[in-house]
């Protein structure tokens, strides 16, 4: 028997590590700071402002304010209460923000701000599924009782899915039943609907309440909450519009209170009233990242690249690809067998590509090829030794990066412009060896070793330079160390090259 | 494009030919018996010559080492008495950088190819190989000066203008496969295959050729010579087999290429080592390293000398 831990194995071992840690961090980063494998991600934040005043009565305050569930339809990033002198508590069983104060006398102004972004995974779906209890309908006398048959009656010629729908379709007609009209107050308002409503169901016995909370919405400012129905049918709540019958919660409705408990309760106040105030933001999703996990008290997050400044990310995004790139190299000389002008000179060139663009690059790099060559080539006569001519290149290689630059901007020539992007030492270098290579094996052997640089470069550049790849290497880093043993676990691949298939071609045997 | 089931089915029929691969012969074979700090010995012609005339094995004779800029002017008195010299840097590789002198008179250079060169050109050479640029990695090298070696009429149709040269590859002391190397136009007077040199691989027992190639494609006749090849047979063949088995004491490398020309009075000579030889030696011979080095592993005996596994080669191999 073979040794049992071969190096391999080892690597083997140590790569499903990596792998596990890599999905683990990922799934983390998707789940907790909502990363995402799309570039450019964005999310709508919503700024919610609930400004509560009222007129103290000289007795201590308490202000308990109904608020948002932390995973319903919208996520929470962030709340808080502002409110000077008050004591203020959550009281997060029953979802309420208490503010108290000792008595006071001026009017008050108290606010709760809390911030939100879509969680489309949960819009519309309703968790709280027990059944509750009917109220007893009670009718004020019998002519009651008959209009509220008479009501079902022509709700049911209604057109509808549900015995909701329809009672909400014929209260809202536009040219209104005689026995609507009547069975309605003259001055009714959103929350005598909703009443109304809710009786109505009751005489079917069906359970229904009433749901207050914010529309979502850019310039909405100091508006009272909305008010939606929610009927309980089959075995959970559905949620109404109470002026068109549309069921379903809106994508930009926030829940604040449901049922029988109050939005807001004042103790040792009167003229008590809230009023709400929205705003949207578009935040990236690396900085809003940031705010959840600081809301969900998470320390991990101070410690990743993502809470860097600004340039120090920009940075390390760059930095984030190399790995990749590294292993483009790795494959291609030791799995495929292809030899290039130094090793990494073809990674370099292409990182450069993605900076200029792919075909003003590669054109501008190929004059700034040939130009060194032909300086070179006349450096060649002068007989020079290894180092300052090595060192001429180099400054020819500057001063021409120098004059296209020049060039490119003055004619607005784009391609030209893009030449202060490559790296002058692998350049210098890529015109001293196909010089070298030229004098010594001849044009043809420099022109290949020139073109399959350029093709492993073009190669390269095809996959670093995709925007969802850079993305992804820069916000799932942790997969770097997958790609790390991978290159450690090549480092021991004995198999044979590619190339070499062909080249030990007239040796195959077959068995 | 190759697909993934060409890619195995191929390398099922080359590990069947028992070919050696270029990551299987660095990880399996070279990481495993070449210790790094031994690569010096190799790398500098210098050095091995040194340590080859030590147990005596022969070599081209040293006329002179330039070691600094400032020490080009004394080339003239290095060379005074000498008509043909070769001049290389210690540290070359594939060739790179020399130059062979066939003529020198009147301050007057020839070189191999006939070209005059004079005084000026020569040191010029010399200062290219003292700032590196033939040697590996371009560090700053020396230039040595040695003598010309004169190819013994046994090749003298084998090859166009340059030296043949014998490469035997040793693996743990024994000598595991040998090619001979032949120079053609394209290969303009150098002794490297894929600069489309004639590679013809060897009998180990007998020296014999028994396969010819050029550009990986077999080969009957020499391309400019138009000598048959199958007929070349390696005089002194055990001379040449036991310097490579001694280079295995001499460096302590477990896997080495031993160059080996052959000089018309001199015999057998060792011109360099090296502690990566390439895989082209395959091709010329036809079969793959790979068995060659297992049935050494397996059944070859430890502890032998020098002369005891030549001998073990040329009666068992």
């Amino acid at each position: 028997m073979k040794q049992f831990f071969t190096i391999r194995h080892i690597l083997c071992l140590f790569l499903l590590a990596a792998v596990i840690f890599a999905g683990v961090a990922t799934y983390y980063k998707i789940e907790y700071w909502g990363f995402s494998f799309k570039p450019h991600e964005r999310t709508d934040v919503w700024t919610v402002d609930a400004h509560i005043s009222f007129e103290p009565t000289g007795e201590p305050i308490e202000v308990s304010l109904s608020t948002p569930r932390i995973g319903d339809e919208y996520k929470i990033l962030s709340e808080d209460a502002v409110a000077a002198g008050y004591e203020v508590e959550k009281d997060d069983k029953n979802h309420r923000m208490i503010m108290k104060s000792k008595a006071l006398k001026e009017k008050q102004d108290v606010y709760y701000r809390i911030m939100l972004y879509d969680n489309e995974d949960t819009i519309g779906k309703v968790r709280d599924h027990k059944k509750p209890k009917v109220q007893e309908i009670t009718y004020v006398d019998e002519q009651e009782k008959v209009m509220v048959k008479e009501l079902w009656k022509l709700a049911d010629k209604v057109e509808g899915s549900s015995s909701a729908e329809k009672i909400i379709k014929l209260l809202n007609q536009e040219v209104p039943e005689p026995e609507v009209d009547s069975f309605l107050p003259v001055h009714k308002n959103q929350k005598i609907m909703a009443e109304k409503i809710i009786y109505l169901l009751a005489a079917k016995k069906i359970p229904a309440r009433i749901v207050r909370g914010v529309k979502l919405g850019e310039k909405r400012r100091a508006v009272p909450a909305d008010l939606m129905l929610e009927v309980y049918e089959g075995s959970k709540w559905m949620i109404y519009n109470i002026n068109t019958g549309t069921v379903g919660l809106p994508k930009d409705f926030v829940v604040f209170q449901r049922g029988g408990v109050s939005l807001l309760d004042v103790a040792g106040g009167t003229h008590s009233q809230v009023r709400f105030s929205v705003i949207k933001s578009v935040v990236s999703s690396f900085k809003m990242a940031g705010r959840r996990a600081k809301y969900e008290n998470s320390h991990l997050f101070d410690y990743t690249i993502y809470n860097l400044p600004m340039h120090e990310q920009n940075t390390l995004k760059w930095l984030m690809i190399f790995p990749l790139g590294i292993l483009l190299v790795v494959l291609m000389r030791n799995v495929i067998g292809i030899s290039t002008m130094g090793t990494f000179t073809p990674m370099l060139v292409a990182m450069s590509l993605v900076k200029t663009g792919f075909f003003p690059g590669l054109i501008c790099f190929g004059l700034i090829i040939l130009l060194g060559l032909l300086i070179r080539t006349w450096l060649t006569k002068l007989n020079l030794l290894l180092v300052p001519r090595i060192s001429a290149v180099v400054i020819f290689v500057i001063l021409i990066m120098q004059i296209l630059t020049i060039i490119g901007y003055q004619f607005d020539f784009k391609i030209a412009a893009s030449a202060v992007f490559f790296p002058i030492i692998i350049t210098a270098w890529i015109i001293e060896r196909a010089c070298i290579t030229w004098e010594e094996e001849g044009a043809k052997n420099a022109t290949k070793q020139i073109i399959t640089t350029s093709i492993v470069a073009v190669v390269t550049y095809m996959v670093i330079s995709s925007d969802y790849i850079r993305h992804i290497m820069f916000a799932f880093n942790e997969w770097n160390f997958v790609i790390l043993i991978i290159v450690m676990l090549l480092g021991t691949y004995t198999g044979y090259r590619l190339t070499e298939l062909k080249r030990f071609a007239p040796l195959m045997k077959d068995k | 494009m190759l697909s993934l089931f060409e890619f195995f089915s191929r390398s099922k029929k080359l590990r069947a030919a028992g070919v050696l691969g270029m990551n299987a012969r660095n990880y399996n074979v070279i990481s495993k018996n070449n210790r790094r700090n031994l690569y010096p010995l190799v790398d500098d012609k210098v050095k091995t010559k040194t340590l080859a005339n030590s147990i005596d094995i022969n070599t081209p004779k040293m006329i002179g080492v330039i070691e600094h800029q400032y020490e080009v002017g004394d080339f003239m008195k290095i060379v005074a008495n000498h008509a043909e010299f070769v001049v290389k840097p210690a540290h070359g590789s594939q060739g790179k950088g020399v130059l062979v002198i066939k003529n020198y008179a009147d301050n007057v250079f020839t070189t191999a190819s006939g070209k005059k060169l004079g005084f000026k050109e020569v040191y010029q050479h010399i200062s290219n190989i003292l700032s590196g640029l033939y040697s590996l990695g371009g560090q700053y090298d020396v230039a040595l000066i040695e003598e010309l070696v004169h190819f013994s009429d046994a090749f003298q149709n084998f090859s166009y203008q340059g030296i043949p040269d014998v490469r035997v590859i040793v693996y743990k002391g024994y000598p595991a496969m040998a090619m001979m190397r032949l120079a053609t136009k394209e290969s303009e007077g150098r002794a490297n295959l894929h600069q489309g040199a004639v590679g013809v691989g060897l009998d180990m027992r007998t020296g014999r050729a028994i396969n010819a190639v050029s550009h990986n494609m077999p080969i009957g006749i020499h391309p400019d010579t138009n000598a048959d090849l199958m007929t070349l047979q390696v005089p002194f063949w055990r001379e040449h087999l036991l310097i490579g088995a001694q280079a295995y004491e001499m460096t302590g490398l477990g896997y080495l290429g031993a160059d080996i020309v052959l000089d018309k009075n001199r015999g057998p000579m060792m011109l360099e080592l090296n502690a990566r030889p390439g895989l082209a030696i395959q091709i010329a011979n036809g079969k793959g390293l790979r068995n060659s080095l297992k049935k050494i592993d397996k059944r070859y005996p430890r502890g032998l000398s020098a002369q005891e596994r030549v001998d073990y080669v040329l009666n068992n191999g």
